[in-house]
């Protein structure tokens, strides 16, 4: 979908320029003849083709139900968009929207509410796991 | 997710993960994000973008957390040079990395001692607040940091954070009536949130496992978590779980005299409506163990150990029939 969007793209700047350009050129030349027939259609097919080509290099649209828009982010995680930032982070498509409330279980070790984060309990996990071999 | 991510980092964080995170530190400090030059120009030739303070920070905490001290404190001083040292999240950031090196409960106390003075001259920095309610519970006193709480959720009633904090440490006291009450207050500030209203159920279901009107409304509450993600393997579960020990109680009690429920004013489900619920909790249950055996590893956005969780309930099920 991506390159017949960029190629549809193409196609119709370039036939809208040379109509504009047409169109310009006849204008200036004979100042009250009115516009031929073929400048006319070369500048509504231009125009037709460049919208179905912005039309089919959108991105794909979210699901508008609640629903439906939870179990998407349920399926499939989050899953990388090919967009990196300066540090080399990958930046990640839309995840669980409430993961920052934590609420994955009583006793859960998550890492939601970063306000209450306890750095103590966390260092003392992982130093535990080094000790014991670093495994798994 | 195959490759831990500093930008957004994952909502579990073993050691392993937490150690591929802090192994980033050299990587990132090795350029500086703000320029050198003196003012006007700082602002053309600046490399920092929103993210690169989101990465700094998540990187400060797994690196404090794997005992990498000495980055943390240069990632410290860089976020004290670009923000101040008086900015409320780098007072409690600082206050993290104090407490990540206190080597017993005493120099604890004294960090604690440091955030009361702190509230003293400013009583509306919640992050700071926040931090207090961490130490006490870091340092056991989770009674003292429930009051914290209580009075933190007073000023501020609208923090869904610390309610759902204090429900869980209401939950880990046993208090299940107060930890269901705060789960609803996280409710009515985010009534869409399937995972709260998986959580109220949870906290319904543990309260009492086998009486109808916990049960009824742990029914409820899981059902409305699945209505709102329809692909919630925690939802299923536990709309499965529940009903499986909803059924035999319910067929009990209508077999026996019709008794009244005027003392409680929760109805119990019919009996058919729940087999139903059990029905379709089994189908997605299925498909959803399906599509995880059926996608490549890291591409689904499944849990491992919640999907095993799900086949084995799955296989209970099996064996029983």
């Amino acid at each position: 979908m991506a390159i017949l969007g960029t190629a549809l793209n193409a196609v119709g700047l370039v036939f809208l320029t040379h109509a504009v350009y047409s169109s310009h050129e006849h204008t200036t030349t004979f100042a009250n003849a009115p516009l031929p027939l073929d400048i006319t259609i070369e500048l509504l097919v231009s125009i037709f083709v460049l919208s179905a080509g912005i039309v089919a290099s959108s991105p794909q649209l979210k699901p508008i139900q609640w629903a439906k828009w939870g179990g998407k982010i349920a399926r499939e995680g989050q899953h990388g968009e090919g967009r990196w930032t300066r540090e080399g982070e990958e930046i990640l498509s839309e995840g669980e929207p409430f993961a920052f409330l934590g609420l994955e279980g009583i006793g859960g070790n998550g890492e939601g509410r970063r306000g209450f984060w306890d750095v103590r309990a966390k260092r003392k996990e992982y130093a535990e796991w080094a000790k014991g071999g670093a495994k798994n | 997710m195959a490759h831990p991510n500093l930008l957004t980092p994952p909502t579990r964080i073993p050691p392993k993960t937490a150690l591929h995170l802090s192994q980033k530190a050299p990587l990132v400090l090795s350029s500086a994000p703000t320029s050198s030059l003196p003012w006007p120009l700082s602002l053309l030739f600046s490399r920092e973008t929103p993210e690169t303070w989101a990465i700094h920070e998540n990187l400060l905490l797994a690196a404090l957390r794997t005992g990498d001290d000495a980055s943390a404190r240069q990632i410290l001083d860089r976020l004290t040079t670009r923000f101040g040292a008086n900015n409320e999240r780098m007072i409690a950031l600082q206050g993290i990395y104090e407490e990540a090196l206190a080597r017993d409960d005493k120099e604890l106390e004294k960090i604690f001692n440091g955030y009361e003075k702190v509230l003293k001259q400013d009583p509306t920095n919640f992050s700071v607040r926040k931090r207090r309610v961490a130490v006490l519970k870091s340092l056991g006193r989770t009674a003292d940091a429930i009051t914290a709480l209580t009075v933190l959720v007073e000023n501020s009633p609208t923090d869904a954070e610390a309610w759902a904090e204090l429900s869980e440490l209401y939950a880990r006291t046993g208090a299940w009536g107060q930890a269901i009450f705060c789960m609803e207050e996280v409710l009515l500030i985010m009534p869409n949130a399937w995972s709260a209203h998986a959580q109220v159920a949870t906290l319904h279901y543990l309260s009492a496992t086998s009486s109808i009107p916990a049960l009824t409304l742990a029914l409820r509450h899981f059902a409305r978590s699945v209505e709102l993600n329809d692909s919630y393997l925690r939802g299923y579960y536990g709309l499965k779980l529940v009903s499986k020990k909803l059924i035999p109680l319910l067929s009990e009690s209508s077999s026996g005299s019709k008794r009244a429920t005027d003392e409680d004013d929760v109805a119990p489900p019919k009996l058919q409506s729940v087999k139903k619920l059990e029905e379709l909790a089994t189908v997605k249950l299925g498909d959803i163990v399906r599509q995880y055996s059926a996608s490549k590893p890291g591409q689904s956005g499944y849990d491992e150990a919640e999907v095993k969780a799900a086949r084995e309930l799955l296989d209970q099920d099996g064996r029983a029939r």
